[in-house]
């Protein structure tokens, strides 16, 4: 936070041993004129980002207006595209496996991102206590996000295989059959949605960040009130941790609405019993390379991308209520 | 910071290096120039061999001399997830000539991933098309035809029915004359009742034995009991998908009188116990003699010699209907394709021609356990002795339908059974919902005609050469 210090600001890009004073500006374009050390310094600049250019223009701006323009097409990806209007869009508000799959999706991102917040919280909270043994601890409560999705999906189908997997040892002293979760469409769902909070410790080192950045003399001061722990959790702790909450609440939200890997693996592609687990990216695929068909795989793309910003948008409207950025406000 | 001359040498230099290093594996993948290398994708790792070994014959022919052929093996057959062969295509990195699910040639053909076969074989044979599919099994070269072309040679086929374990039949004390296909067709109402006398439970309730469910294994698929049934997914006349017939909701029914006895989430917990998914291959519920009867096909003969030698296993027709129906199966396989941009040479003609016609299926079905479609090598008989009950079912057999929405109609089928069987949706809505599905995406074909010799009996009698 720099609320609390006092800084001057100055042009990065500048060098002190060849500032040279600004012409008057241009009157009749109200524009500056840069000076040969300013362009010298632009020419730098840009030089220095443009692997980060040309990434954005060759991995993100080149392939998201390419998929836009796909998207009223019918194309296979091999014969030339066929310009078919929003034919495309129409088809996805019909296709009755959209609606199961933005349905899956709903479910999973319902229930994954605030139990992932609150994990990834508690989490950070455990990494931030005041013992000696705190590196160790916040190696092992990080640990388990270093494992890959491809191996956490296999380690989860032998936790719940009916016959010597863990959840079933739980449940089979109080007399039930085993079951069988990732073959019930809900169970599966479930089931993934805890395999995510394996991976919350990248969440929760953000909220370590936050956590150290609230200053000390706040709970001192609330100590000296007389203020419960509880209390100086949620008047001290929440009020300044909830700009980092909102970004892993948006990168949350972002990350439901593309689930795809733990599913995929752990249905073979198939989307799981009844299409349990068909997320929505997992139908895209399917769409894309299943069926060859990636002018509408495109247009769902472009829905995805639509709804995700809708909602990123109406979390940074809703957020005005509750994100404080005012260390002293607090 | 220092002279900005250095930065930028520096700069340039290190861009041309990542350029470098990223050109130079994308270039090592590309087709061979040699005319003597042939790539070739081909069957799944445990099945090299057999592969190798045609490959191997084919280098000792005259046409093979100095050939080699590089063989990968590629996790899709085109089954279900195509990324890899039409990444590998739009690359300019796919094989010369790829093994693909024949079931699925429609519809690669029909978005431009294959190379038609009849100017080749007009050229490199002197015959029409139309004459040398003369040689195969005609569903099986239905299957590889779309829009009147030729798009590959059939290899392998099969067909499906009922493998039983004759010594657990025996001790649970059924009748194996019912099970004899000499003898006795068994209806469902038969099968449902015998079932239940294979089933143990333990005191949780779960299933430690199990007869037979209608939805396991080769049953997955409605297709299987559909061929019973006469339930069809596309009207050739009409040109419409029929996928909400009356026919379809039969199959769907029986699947849910099944469900009501056996119920799902507890065989699907048996299957999780014994036969979890992944599980490696010896460990299957029939290897184990947990369960009784299986729908399965030829192919299952090399795993019963391997992983269970010891077990007699035996085979019997699809359950029907009602008593005095005919038996019923149907037929899938593999063929050699040349996916698009392939410069089609004799040599890969040859090679083409060698590993699907006699020479090529007289080496490799026996090992495989399969059925040839090469007409001269069924008559001939090579192929694993064990497989003469599915032999004789080819003159009546029939493949799925081959249309350019194959796997969707694939997918749609499943996801109605499951639907059924998982109690989520009816039959009819679960027919009215796989309609919704693939008919729209069959529009985009309008007035599309399977060949006229699709589901016609077959006939196995050899060309005169």
């Amino acid at each position: 936070m720099t609320g609390t210090t006092t800084t001057t600001t100055r042009d990065p890009g500048s060098d002190d041993r060849a500032v040279a004073p600004d012409p008057p500006p241009a009157a009749a374009t109200g524009r500056k004129k840069l000076t040969k050390t300013q362009r010298r310094n632009l020419r730098l600049g840009l030089m220095f980002i443009s692997p980060w250019i040309l990434g954005l223009l060759v991995f993100v701006v080149y392939p998201v207006t390419y998929s836009i323009i796909l998207s009223f097409t019918r194309y296979s990806g091999l014969l030339t595209p066929e310009w078919v209007g929003f034919q495309n869009y129409v088809s996805a508000f019909l296709d009755p496996l959209v609606s199961t799959a933005v349905g899956n999706t709903a479910f999973y991102a319902v229930l994954a991102v605030p139990i992932g917040l609150l994990v990834a919280l508690v989490l950070a909270l455990a990494m931030n206590r005041n013992v000696r043994e705190v590196a160790l601890f916040r190696t092992i409560f990080y640990m388990p996000s270093l494992i890959p999705a491809f191996a956490m999906s296999f380690i989860f189908i032998v936790f719940l295989n009916p016959q010597f997997g863990f959840f079933n040892q739980l449940i089979r002293p109080f007399g039930g059959a085993d079951v069988n979760l990732l073959g019930d469409p809900t169970g599966i769902k479930i089931a993934i949605v805890l395999m995510a909070q394996l991976g919350a410790g990248n969440a929760a080192l953000i909220f370590l960040a936050g956590l150290r950045n609230v200053p000390r003399t706040l709970y001192e001061a609330a100590r000296v009130d007389g203020a419960s722990r509880g209390r100086q959790f949620l008047s001290i702790t929440l009020p300044l941790l909830s700009p980092v909450i909102l970004f892993n609440l948006i990168t949350g939200v972002s990350g439901a609405l593309q689930v795809f890997t733990e599913a995929f693996i752990v249905t073979n592609g198939t989307g799981g019993p009844d299409s349990g687990a068909l997320f929505y990216m997992m139908y895209l695929y399917r769409n894309a390379f299943g069926f060859a068909e990636l002018g509408y795989a495109s247009a769902l793309a472009v829905l995805l991308f639509l709804v995700g910003m809708g909602l990123a948008l109406l979390i940074f409207f809703l957020s005005r209520r509750f994100v404080n950025y005012d260390v002293n406000a607090a | 910071m220092s002279g900005t001359a250095v930065n930028r040498r520096t700069f340039l230099g290190l861009a041309g290096a990542g350029a470098v290093a990223i050109a130079l594996p994308s270039c090592a993948n590309q087709r061979s120039n040699d005319p003597n290398v042939i790539r070739y994708w081909g069957m799944g790792a445990a099945d090299t061999d057999k592969d190798q070994a045609v490959a191997d014959a084919f280098a000792q022919t005259p046409q093979g001399e100095g050939v080699r052929v590089d063989i990968s093996q590629v996790p899709s057959s085109g089954n279900s997830d195509m990324s890899q062969i039409i990444t590998a295509v739009r690359g300019g990195t796919a094989p010369d000539i790829w093994w693909i699910d024949r079931f699925n040639t429609v519809q690669s053909a029909s978005i431009g991933l294959l190379e038609p076969l009849d100017p080749y074989i007009e050229e490199f044979e002197g015959v029409s098309a139309e004459e040398y599919r003369q040689q195969w099994v005609s569903f099986a070269v239905d299957e590889l035809t779309y829009d009147g072309q030729l798009y590959g040679l059939p290899t392998s086929t099969d067909a499906r029915g009922i493998m039983y374990n004759a010594d657990l039949v025996s001790s649970i004390g059924l009748d194996l004359d019912m099970f004899d296909p000499e003898q006795h067709v068994l209806t469902w109402d038969e099968l449902a009742d015998i079932a239940e006398r294979c089933v143990e439970i333990d005191g949780n309730g779960n299933y430690t034995q199990f007869g037979f469910a209608p939805w396991l294994d080769q049953g997955g698929s409605p297709y299987t009991y559909a061929f019973g049934k006469g339930a069809a997914v596309y009207d050739n006349d009409a040109t419409t998908i029929t996928m909400d017939t009356p026919e379809w909701l039969e199959v769907y029914e029986l699947y849910a009188e099944w469900v009501e006895r056996f119920p799902f989430a507890r065989v699907d917990a048996f299957f999780a116990t014994y036969q979890p998914p992944n599980a490696p291959p010896a460990q299957t519920v029939m290897f184990s003699e947990r369960m009784v009867m299986t729908p399965t096909g030829p192919w299952q003969i090399q795993g019963n010699e391997k992983y269970a030698p010891d077990l007699d296993f035996r085979w019997t027709w699809l359950p029907v209907w009602n008593e005095d129906d005919p038996t019923y199966t149907w037929s899938g396989g593999q063929g050699l394709v040349f996916p698009r941009g392939t410069e089609v040479t004799r040599t890969k003609w040859e090679y083409m021609k060698f590993h699907a016609g006699g020479p090529g299926q007289t080496i490799i079905q026996p090992m495989l356990g399969n059925l040839p479609t090469h007409l001269q090598t069924i008559a001939d008989g090579a192929y694993n002795p064990k497989a003469q009950f599915f032999a004789d079912m080819l003159p009546f057999s029939t493949s799925r339908p081959p249309l350019p929405v194959g796997t969707a109609a694939w997918d749609a089928l499943d996801r109605a059974r499951q639907s059924v069987t998982l109690g989520s949706a009816s039959p009819d809505e679960a027919a009215a919902t796989a309609q919704a599905f693939v008919a729209p995406k069959m529009d985009l074909f309008p007035g599309f005609q399977m060949p006229d010799t699709y589901g016609q009996p077959i006939d196995l009698t050899p060309p005169a050469t």
